[in-house]
């Protein structure tokens, strides 16, 4: 591990060929609600967007 | 959020954003709020989800490197909006994600440095091809 916690050496993206992992995974919102990740995508397709910071 | 202020295009095409972050519920809430966002904002501060969509910790270059900073002023410069403070692991990058009905991921574009980010017109075109 490099500073502020940077790679030591350049990592390669590896996005899966299906969401089943993610599917099942709960997360919370704003408030402290949990979303069932899989529940997005249940009737139509969903856009995730996983960003880098809140900045 | 470049991908939120096009939201509507990519619901025009029947797909719903969903926008996650790498810190808490009340960090969302903060960035909600100072981003004028009327939309869920998931956090997931121990980067689970991050893991599992195969998004990638940067190298210092790939963070803060020429290339990385000289995009990163002129997307500032075009949105008009200064990169506020860093929340969460400062390396974590993100990504964006096309799933279908099915499960299967149907598109993606994982950062592979800090500047490097799907445009909604790549998102658009990608969601006309499911």
């Amino acid at each position: 591990m490099g500073i502020i916690g940077t790679a030591g050496e350049r990592q390669h993206t590896h996005p899966p060929e299906r969401a089943d992992d993610l599917a099942d995974m709960e997360l919370p919102d704003q408030d402290g609600a949990e979303h069932r990740l899989g529940d997005y995508w249940k009737d139509a397709p969903a856009v995730l967007v996983w960003l880098r910071h809140y900045g | 959020m470049q991908s939120y202020r096009e939201r509507g295009a990519f619901e025009k095409e029947g797909a719903q954003l969903v926008l996650i972050g790498q810190a808490t519920p009340r960090h969302a809430a903060h960035f909600r709020r100072r981003q004028g966002i009327d939309l869920t904002v998931l956090a997931d501060e121990k980067r689970r989800s991050y893991k599992a969509a195969g998004a990638k910790v940067a190298t210092l270059n790939e963070l803060v490197g020429p290339k990385v900073m000289a995009k990163g002023l002129i997307s500032s410069m075009r949105s008009r909006q200064p990169q506020g403070r860093t929340i969460g692991h400062p390396a974590q990058l993100g990504g964006t994600m096309i799933i279908g009905r099915d499960g299967s991921v149907a598109w993606s574009h994982m950062s592979e440095d800090a500047s490097d980010n799907a445009t909604p017109e790549e998102i658009v075109a990608a969601l006309r091809g499911i």
